[in-house]
C-alpha cells in the first residue's frame, strides 16, 4: 500500500496544508486527523525532510503546547540545501505498518504525531526494525498499538446500554464511556453490528455518537456523566452476576486483574462486588451455593433409580470386550457387516479413524478403493461378508490426529475369539486376507510374512485362503506405479477368490 | 415463581460447568438487518466474577430438576436444592435483553434431564430455533448436548448453535459408573463422534447446511475421583485425536451443598485445576505430548508450570542457542511463548539476537536465563543441578508441612 492518499479521500476533507513550507518556515504543521498526517508526511517525505526539523500540533492542542511554544521563534534546523535535492520516490508502506500507524494515532500522547513521522522516515531510510519489539521506536510503536487495541476491547466489553423507556423515544438505548484513547469512531462501528436496526448513544467526555438504526452520527460531547435513565433490566443483570459466582473458588485478585480500576465506576455489577466478596470470604464458604438459593425450599426427585436410566440398546457382548486394553481409547468395536452365510470373507487389518466413528468396517479411503476393486473384480459388495483382524481402532496422537498403529500379535491373538465366532457363524468357503495382519490372525501366528503366500491360494482349516494386499497399502506406497500394481494385485486375488467361490479349482 | 427467581436458581446451578468461551464462530452482523447480534470470530469476555471467571454468555439451566443421580452434581434427584423451570420465551427474552445492553455475547444454554434425553434435547432445540428463526438472534449459541438424544436432534442442534458439547464428566469408564450411574461413556463417545462426523462432512461439502461452525468441546471435572493428572491428560489427548475438540475444559470439583459421600468433602487446590489448563494448552499448541510432560503416572508439579518442569527434567536440550535453534525448539523454553517465539525467529534474520532484546519483548528473564544461549551471553551456571534450579525458580516457596500426618487426615 502506498502512502500516497487519492485526491478526495474520505479522511481528507481539511483545507490543504502544505507541510513542506510551515516546517521551513519552523511552523507546526497541524493535524486533526490521520489522514491529514498521511497526507503531510508523504509531502515530507518526497522533499526528504528529516523528523527533528518538523513540528507538529495535535487536535488536542491546536495552538501551541510547551514544547512548539519554546522553539516557535527558533528557526528548525533544516540540513542546508534540502530543497536543491531531487525529490525523493514517494514512501511505500506496507498494509501491516500503515494499520500499525493509524491504530498508533488513536493513542493520546502530545507527541503522537511527531513520533509516527519518525516511524515513517526510518522505514524510508531502511531501517526494518522498528517492526522489532526489540527496536526502543519499535516497542514504542507497538505498545501504541497495543494500547488502543486494548481499549476498544475493553470499550466492546465493559460498555453498558441502559434501556430507555418506549414512550421516550429514540435513541432506545444509551451508554456513558471513558475511554483512554480515541476509539470512539472504531467503537461505534462494532456496536452499529451488533444493535441491527436498534437506536442507541453513545457518550463520552470527548464525543458523542448516535445510531439511528441506519447511519451513524457524530458530534462534540452531550452528556457529562454516565447516563441518567432509570432500567429496571439491570436488576435481572446483577441477580444473574450473584448466582453464577461461585463462592467457593473466591479469587478478587484475577478479577481485578482482569477489568482495570477506571472501569469500575461505570460497571453496575461493581456495586454488589464487595458484598460478594465479604460474604463468602467472612463465611469461608465450603460450598458453590449461592447463599439465597441454599436458604430457599428443596425438593428432591421421587423416581426410582431403575426408571431413570435411560433406555439404551444393550451394548453386544463385542463391546464390552475386554480382552485387550485396545477399547479404551477407540470409540467401538467395530464388528463385521455383510451377507449372512457369505461364500467370501474379506478380512482386514483393524477399524481406521472413520470405521471407528461410524462403527463399520471399511467406510473410509481405504473402504473407499476395497470397493471400486470390488466392482473391477465384478464382486458384488451386498454377497460377501468383510471384517477385520482387531475389532477395535488401535490409534497413537500426532497433534490433533490419530495416527494409525499396527496392532501387536497379543492384541490380534486376544481377538480372534471374536474372528472365530465370526468364521463359525458365516462359514465361508474363502477367507481373503487383506494384508499382514489378517494373514497373521488367520495362521494365528505372529512368524508368516505375506511374500511366501502372495499369488497362490492354500487350503487351512477347511477353506481356501487367498492373501494379498491392503488396501491402505495401495494407498500409501510413494510411486504411482507401484500403487497401480497393488490395486492390479488386490483386484486379481478378489477375481480369484469370485472364481473358488463358483467352484473352480485355482 | 416470578422471572427473576428462576434466574437465580438455574444461574446459580450452572456456574459449574467452566466453559464459556465465545470465539471460533463466523464472521456475522446485523448492520442494516433486522435481528439483533454479530460474531466476529474473537468473542469477548463482558465482565467477571469475584471467583476470577469471566462472565461471557449468558449461562444458565433450562431446568435443575433432573432425574439423573450424578453424584458430584448438585440437580442430581436426591439433591434438595430448590428447583425451577424456564419456559421457551423466558430464555429467549432474558438472552435478546442481556444482549440488547452488552452484557453477553450469547447464550450457553444447559439443563437437567427431564422426562426423557429426546424430550430435553428437544426442548433446548426448540431456544435455539427461536432465537435464529423468530428473533434473527446472530449472536454466539452454545447448546449443551444431550449424549443419549437422538441423533437427529443434535443434527438440529448443529444447525442453530454456534459450538455444541458433551460432558465426558471424569476421565475414567469406572468413575463414570460409579459415580454417575444413568451416563455411560460408550454413549457420550458415540454422541461425540456423531458430531465429529457431521463436521467432518459439513468440511468436505462446504455448501452443505451448516453445522455447528465453532465445534465441539467438552467438560471433566477433577477431584470427584481418585484420577490423577496423567489419566486426565491422557483422556482429554484421547479426546483431542478422536474427535477433534476444540476444547476440554477442567472443572475443579467444588463441594456441594449436602455432599454425598461418595465424593470428597474438599476440594482439590486450584492450582491443579490451573496446571491442568497450562498443560492443557502445551498438547494442543506447542505439540508436546502426555508422555513428555506426565512420563509416569501422577500429577503435574504445583510449584512450577508444566513447561518448566519438562526443561528442568530435559536438561540436555539446553542451554539452547537462539540464534540457531529450530523454531518449534524455542516455543519449548520456559518463559518464551508461541508469540515470543516467533518475534525472535524473524528478528535473527534480520541480526543477531542479544539477550538485552529478550528483556524488550518481556520474556521473564528470570525464568528463561538458565535455558538460554544469545549473542552475547551464556548461563553462567548452565551446570547447575536442575534440583537447585528448581527451588530457586518455584512460583510459591511452600513451607515444608510440620505434621503432614496430620494434614493429610
Amino acid at each position: 500500500m502506498s502512502i500516497d492518499g487519492e485526491p478526495g479521500d474520505a479522511d481528507d476533507t481539511a483545507a490543504p496544508v502544505d507541510a513542506v513550507a510551515l516546517a521551513l518556515a519552523g511552523h507546526p504543521i497541524p493535524v486533526a486527523t490521520f489522514g491529514d498526517f498521511r497526507t503531510a508526511a508523504r509531502d515530507l517525505i518526497v522533499r526528504r525532510v528529516p523528523p527533528e526539523s518538523v513540528q507538529w500540533s495535535g487536535s488536542e492542542t491546536p495552538h501551541g503546547d510547551l514544547l512548539s511554544a519554546a522553539t516557535s521563534g527558533l528557526a528548525p534546523s533544516l540540513p542546508p540545501g534540502l530543497l536543491a535535492q531531487p525529490p525523493a520516490p514517494p514512501p511505500r508502506i506496507p498494509r501491516s505498518l500503515m494499520e500499525m500507524l493509524q491504530s498508533a494515532a488513536c493513542y493520546r500522547a502530545p507527541d503522537r504525531w511527531a513520533f509516527l513521522y519518525k516511524i515513517v522516515w526510518r522505514w524510508q531510510q531502511g531501517q526494518q526494525e522498528i517492526l522489532s519489539m526489540a527496536d526502543e521506536d519499535g516497542a514504542r510503536l507497538q505498545h501504541m498499538v497495543k494500547a488502543v487495541r486494548h481499549e476498544e476491547h475493553d470499550m466492546h466489553a465493559y460498555l453498558r446500554f441502559r434501556e430507555r423507556p418506549p414512550e421516550a423515544g429514540d435513541p432506545r438505548f444509551v451508554a456513558w464511556f471513558e475511554p483512554a484513547h480515541d476509539v470512539l469512531p472504531q467503537v461505534a462501528q462494532h456496536f452499529a453490528r451488533r444493535m441491527g436496526k436498534t437506536s442507541w448513544m453513545i457518550g463520552t467526555p470527548e464525543a458523542t455518537v448516535l445510531w439511528d438504526g441506519h447511519t451513524l452520527h457524530s458530534t462534540g460531547p452531550l452528556m457529562r456523566s454516565a447516563a441518567d435513565v432509570e432500567d429496571s433490566g439491570e436488576a435481572l443483570w446483577l441477580t444473574y452476576y450473584r448466582s453464577i459466582f461461585n463462592p467457593a473458588r473466591l479469587n478478587a485478585d484475577i478479577m481485578h486483574g482482569h477489568i482495570r480500576t477506571r472501569f469500575w465506576k461505570n460497571l453496575p455489577e461493581a456495586a454488589v462486588v464487595p458484598h460478594m466478596v465479604s460474604q463468602a470470604a467472612a463465611g469461608a464458604r465450603k460450598v458453590g451455593q449461592l447463599d439465597t438459593v441454599g436458604k430457599r425450599g428443596g425438593t428432591t426427585i421421587p423416581i426410582a433409580a431403575e426408571k431413570a436410566a435411560p433406555e439404551r440398546q444393550q451394548p453386544s457382548s463385542l463391546d464390552d470386550c475386554r480382552r485387550c486394553d485396545l477399547w479404551q481409547n477407540a470409540t467401538q468395536a467395530v464388528a463385521g457387516q455383510g451377507a449372512r452365510h457369505a461364500k467370501i470373507m474379506l478380512l482386514g487389518e483393524q477399524p481406521g479413524d472413520q470405521e471407528d466413528l461410524a462403527g463399520k468396517p471399511f467406510v473410509g479411503p481405504a473402504g473407499a478403493l476395497l470397493d471400486k476393486a470390488m466392482i473391477d473384480a465384478g464382486m458384488d459388495r451386498r454377497k460377501v461378508y468383510i471384517t477385520n483382524a482387531v475389532k477395535h481402532f488401535k490409534w497413537e496422537p500426532r497433534g490433533k490426529r490419530r495416527l494409525h498403529k499396527t496392532p501387536a500379535q497379543k492384541e490380534v491373538m486376544a481377538c480372534h475369539y471374536w474372528l472365530e465366532t465370526e468364521l463359525e457363524t458365516i462359514a465361508p468357503d474363502i477367507v481373503v486376507a487383506l494384508g499382514s495382519t489378517a494373514l497373521k490372525s488367520i495362521l494365528q501366528s505372529g512368524s508368516v510374512t505375506m511374500k511366501d503366500y502372495m499369488g497362490q491360494p492354500f487350503q487351512h482349516d477347511g477353506r481356501w485362503v487367498v492373501v494379498t494386499y491392503h488396501p491402505s497399502y495401495a494407498l500409501r506406497v510413494p510411486s504411482a506405479e507401484a500403487r497401480h500394481e497393488a490395486v492390479a494385485a488386490i483386484v486379481a486375488a478378489l477375481k480369484l477368490a469370485q472364481r473358488l467361490a463358483d467352484g473352480e479349482q485355482p | 415463581m416470578e422471572l427473576i427467581d428462576k434466574l437465580e436458581i438455574l444461574a446459580d446451578a450452572a456456574k459449574y460447568d467452566a466453559s464459556c468461551a465465545s470465539s471460533g464462530a463466523p464472521k456475522r452482523s446485523s448492520e442494516g438487518k433486522d435481528g439483533i447480534g454479530a460474531t466476529n470470530g474473537m468473542g469477548i469476555c463482558h465482565s467477571y466474577t469475584p471467583d476470577g471467571r469471566c462472565v461471557s454468555l449468558l449461562k444458565i439451566l433450562l431446568t435443575n430438576f433432573c432425574i439423573y443421580d450424578c453424584q458430584y452434581c448438585v440437580n442430581r434427584r436426591t439433591s434438595n436444592v430448590p428447583r425451577a423451570r424456564f419456559t421457551v420465551e423466558e430464555v429467549v427474552k432474558l438472552t435478546v435483553d442481556f444482549y440488547l445492553r452488552n452484557y453477553i455475547d450469547g447464550l450457553f444454554l444447559s439443563s437437567g434431564i427431564i422426562q426423557s434425553a429426546d424430550y430435553t434435547m428437544e426442548q433446548l432445540v426448540a431456544i435455539a430455533r427461536e432465537l435464529r428463526e423468530v428473533h434473527q438472534f446472530r449472536g454466539y449459541i452454545h447448546l449443551k448436548t444431550i449424549p443419549d438424544a437422538d441423533p437427529a436432534l443434535i443434527d438440529a442442534a448443529g444447525r442453530y448453535a454456534d459450538r455444541l458439547s458433551v460432558n465426558i464428566e471424569l476421565p475414567t469408564q469406572d468413575s463414570v459408573q460409579r459415580l454417575a450411574p444413568e451416563k455411560n461413556v460408550h454413549t457420550i463417545k458415540l454422541a461425540m463422534g456423531n458430531i465429529r462426523l457431521k463436521l467432518d462432512e459439513k468440511e468436505a461439502e462446504p455448501k452443505a447446511p451448516k453445522f455447528a461452525p465453532a465445534g465441539q468441546s467438552t467438560q471433566m471435572i477433577v477431584g470427584a475421583d481418585a484420577s490423577d493428572d496423567q489419566r486426565i491428560l491422557t483422556t482429554a489427548e484421547t479426546l483431542y485425536g478422536s474427535y477433534k475438540l476444540k476444547r476440554v475444559y477442567y472443572s475443579a470439583f467444588s463441594p456441594i451443598p449436602q455432599s454425598p459421600k461418595s465424593v470428597p468433602l474438599a476440594p482439590p487446590p486450584m492450582l491443579r485445576e490451573h496446571r491442568l489448563y497450562q498443560a492443557d494448552f502445551l498438547l494442543r499448541g506447542y505439540g508436546f505430548q502426555v508422555n513428555e510432560l506426565l512420563p509416569q503416572s501422577g500429577n503435574l508439579a504445583l510449584d512450577i508450570d508444566p513447561k518448566l518442569a519438562w526443561a528442568l527434567a530435559n536438561r540436555e536440550h539446553f542451554p539452547m542457542d537462539l540464534n540457531r535453534a529450530e523454531p518449534a525448539m524455542i516455543t519449548r523454553i520456559p518463559g518464551i511463548g508461541l508469540r515470543n517465539a516467533k518475534r525472535i525467529v524473524e528478528l535473527r534474520r534480520m541480526r543477531q539476537v542479544r539477550y538485552a532484546d529478550l528483556a524488550r519483548l518481556k520474556c521473564s528473564m528470570k525464568k528463561i536465563a538458565p535455558f538460554i544461549v544469545t549473542a552475547d551471553y551464556r548461563p553462567p551456571r548452565d551446570t547447575t543441578p536442575s534440583e537447585a534450579l528448581r527451588r530457586s525458580m518455584a512460583d510459591v516457596q511452600q513451607q515444608m508441612p510440620l505434621w503432614p500426618e496430620l494434614q493429610a487426615a
